[in-house]
């Protein structure tokens, strides 16, 4: 078994906060949209809550974004350029969850620090981070205080616009942890990956073609 | 997407509709006091003098200046001086001038002149703040001329009328209520300050290019004309019928500049008198921000009137939460009051997917390992793979 450090610190800070914000955020705004249907919270704490983890997460965001901008860690998220060859170890990815992993077959994306997503998550996370991520917070800003961005509402089309894109990234997040949460539970022991992301930093990880080695592998940075 | 199209000779009236809702003057608002009757005209010959005033006892002035044009614009002008002041006798007058003790106490006297065409308002009235502090003799409480003018009443929105007092009441929201501002826009006060009011959400037609409301011409029944031709089920207006419209106004372009623009407002003005208590007002936050919350039972579209009152037409509730309304009811939004449905069917789609792929992967591995397992059980060479995940 080989461990990897594939986690730093500061990104196990950011997905640990995340983490939360993101669930308190669901659970805040679920509450926000549906009092009458859920009552747990009051509506203006639910929506102060929503607000102030809200810019909470937004300077996580950033506390991410320049982790990976100062640092060569964001080769993880250079995208495959071939799509001949993204689709196939894609293809491969989906096999593997779909029937390997039952028959206990390897996993056929190998974790090194360089490259910790297999090719589904990497397009995954990078359609997360880049684009879903910005578009919910920039979105949550203007919805924040109507009437101090007015200009830009009105640009974008109206305040009805700007909640209905909100809300479409709520839905997908509130699929995205779940299926998240689930999928971080398939590593070769259940609490595996939840170990490595919240804990250690270090993924265990077996070597291919049976080369078996008890080296740690430490990061360079 | 479809489009409920007018006849060619009625789409060309419609699009003149709105070429006519416009400030263009006419020979009446040129000068308006022309239309006048002949027994205004004498009164006005020395009321409509700038400065004329009577000495009150104590040495105070009371005005007694009538601006003609203001009066010939105001709601009361078909009833003509003589309505409310019958107690002036012409044959006698000005020989004989009434006593009057102040301002303020003939203010109050002639709210009886007020009750004889409007009881219903004065009975609402008469149950609110403003009637009681006006009881305990407080100068500052208002009678029916401090809202809604003497002899220039028009249809004044109860905002301005409020605000012309409460401006500094006004910045007072700001602590307590989030988006102070944007709920001063959209909610009229007497929505919460009445809170036995029965309200409604009127979306009114604005001209966002010309930052003003569009206003119909008078006598025309444009809007009328134009709602009914868009309600073909003659059963107020639909979504898809609310759509046609917007966009029939905008001659086509749906996201053209003339839009509706939602405001919570009373299904009876008339109840706007019955002003309660500063303590009593609704603070819950989920009296509208809450599916089927009460005031989005009911719903409007208007223009204003040539009057400046609204011309409203009755549209179902759906046009809130429908899917178009993202269309058509651009900035009118209230979270949790006016969420769209099928965002609703969306989410319940996503919570079922979330748990379904965990549900099913588990299934998929317990039928793949039993299958293993047969399998290696009717071969046992076969079983000996590498269990690396």
């Amino acid at each position: 078994m080989e461990r990897i450090y594939v986690h730093p610190l500061p990104v196990r800070i950011w997905h640990m906060i995340n983490a939360a914000g993101m669930v308190l955020m669901i659970l805040t705004g679920t509450q926000i949209r549906y009092v009458g249907l859920i009552d747990v919270l009051d509506f203006k704490a639910a929506v102060n809550w929503h607000n102030w983890i809200g810019f909470v997460l937004i300077g996580n965001y950033f506390l991410w974004l320049l982790f990976y901008l100062f640092s060569d860690k964001i080769k993880v998220y250079h995208p495959e350029l071939s799509p001949v060859k993204h689709f196939r170890k894609s293809f491969m990815q989906m096999q593997y969850y779909g029937y390997g992993i039952f028959r206990g077959s390897p996993n056929p994306h190998q974790v090194s620090a360089y490259e910790k997503f297999n090719p589904m998550q990497s397009m995954m996370y990078q359609v997360v981070m880049m684009l879903l991520l910005p578009v919910v917070y920039f979105t949550g800003i203007l919805l924040w205080d109507v009437t101090r961005f007015y200009g830009m509402v009105e640009l974008l089309g109206g305040v009805r616009v700007i909640d209905t894109v909100h809300v479409l990234a709520y839905i997908f997040f509130v699929f995205f942890v779940l299926f998240h949460v689930y999928m971080g539970s398939l590593g070769h022991t259940p609490t595996a990956h939840y170990k490595a992301m919240f804990v250690t930093g270090y993924e265990e990880v077996h070597p291919q073609h049976g080369e078996e080695t008890a080296a740690v592998k430490t990061p360079a940075a | 997407m479809s489009s409920a199209r007018l006849p060619a000779g009625l789409t060309a009236a419609v699009a003149s509709i709105f070429l006519l809702f416009s400030t263009g003057l006419n020979a009446a608002e040129l000068d308006p006091a022309a239309a006048l009757s002949t027994a205004d005209k004498q009164c006005l010959a020395c009321h409509g003098s700038e400065g004329m005033t009577k000495e009150l006892p104590g040495g105070a002035k009371l005005s007694l200046h009538v601006a003609a044009p203001d009066f010939a614009k105001s709601v009361h002008k078909a009833l003509g001086c003589a309505a409310c002041h019958s107690d002036i006798d012409p044959a006698k007058h000005p020989g004989v001038q009434r006593e009057i003790k102040d301002r303020r106490a003939y203010s109050i006297a002639m709210t009886a002149i007020c009750r004889q065409c409007h009881d219903g308002a004065f009975k609402q009235y008469e149950a609110s703040k403003h009637a009681n502090l006006q009881r305990q003799g407080k100068n500052i409480a208002p009678v029916c001329t401090d809202c809604h003018g003497s002899h220039a009443v028009t249809p004044k929105t109860a905002y301005e009328t409020c605000v012309g007092c409460h401006a500094a009441d006004m910045k007072s929201h700001e602590t307590w209520l989030p988006n102070a501002a944007l709920h001063l826009e959209v909610v009229s006060c007497a929505a919460c300050h009445a809170p036995a009011v029965q309200r409604m959400v009127d979306l009114r037609l604005y001209d966002g290019a010309a930052k003003q409301w569009i206003v119909e011409a008078d006598g025309t029944r444009q809007f009328e004309t134009l709602a009914k031709s868009m309600d073909t089920d003659g059963n107020g207006l639909d979504a898809r019928e609310l759509r046609d419209m917007v966009r029939q106004v905008n001659d086509g372009n749906i996201a053209g500049s003339k839009i509706l623009r939602g405001r919570i407002e009373l299904r009876a003005d008339v109840e706007a008198h019955q002003l309660a208590e500063k303590s009593q007002a609704l603070r819950a936050c989920d009296s509208c921000h809450r599916g089927g919350a009460e005031p989005f039972q009911n719903v409007t579209v208007s223009v204003v009137g040539p009057d400046g009152r609204p011309l409203r037409y009755n549209a179902h509730k759906e046009v809130l939460s429908s899917l178009l309304s993202v269309e058509t009811l651009r900035t009118f939004y209230a979270i949790g009051g006016t969420r769209t449905e099928l965002l609703d069917v969306l989410l319940v789609l996503a919570l079922l997917g979330g748990l379904a792929v965990p549900i099913g992967h588990q299934m998929m591995k317990r039928i793949v390992q039993r299958r293993e397992k047969a399998a290696a059980a009717g071969a046992p060479d076969a079983g000996s793979e590498n269990k690396n995940t």
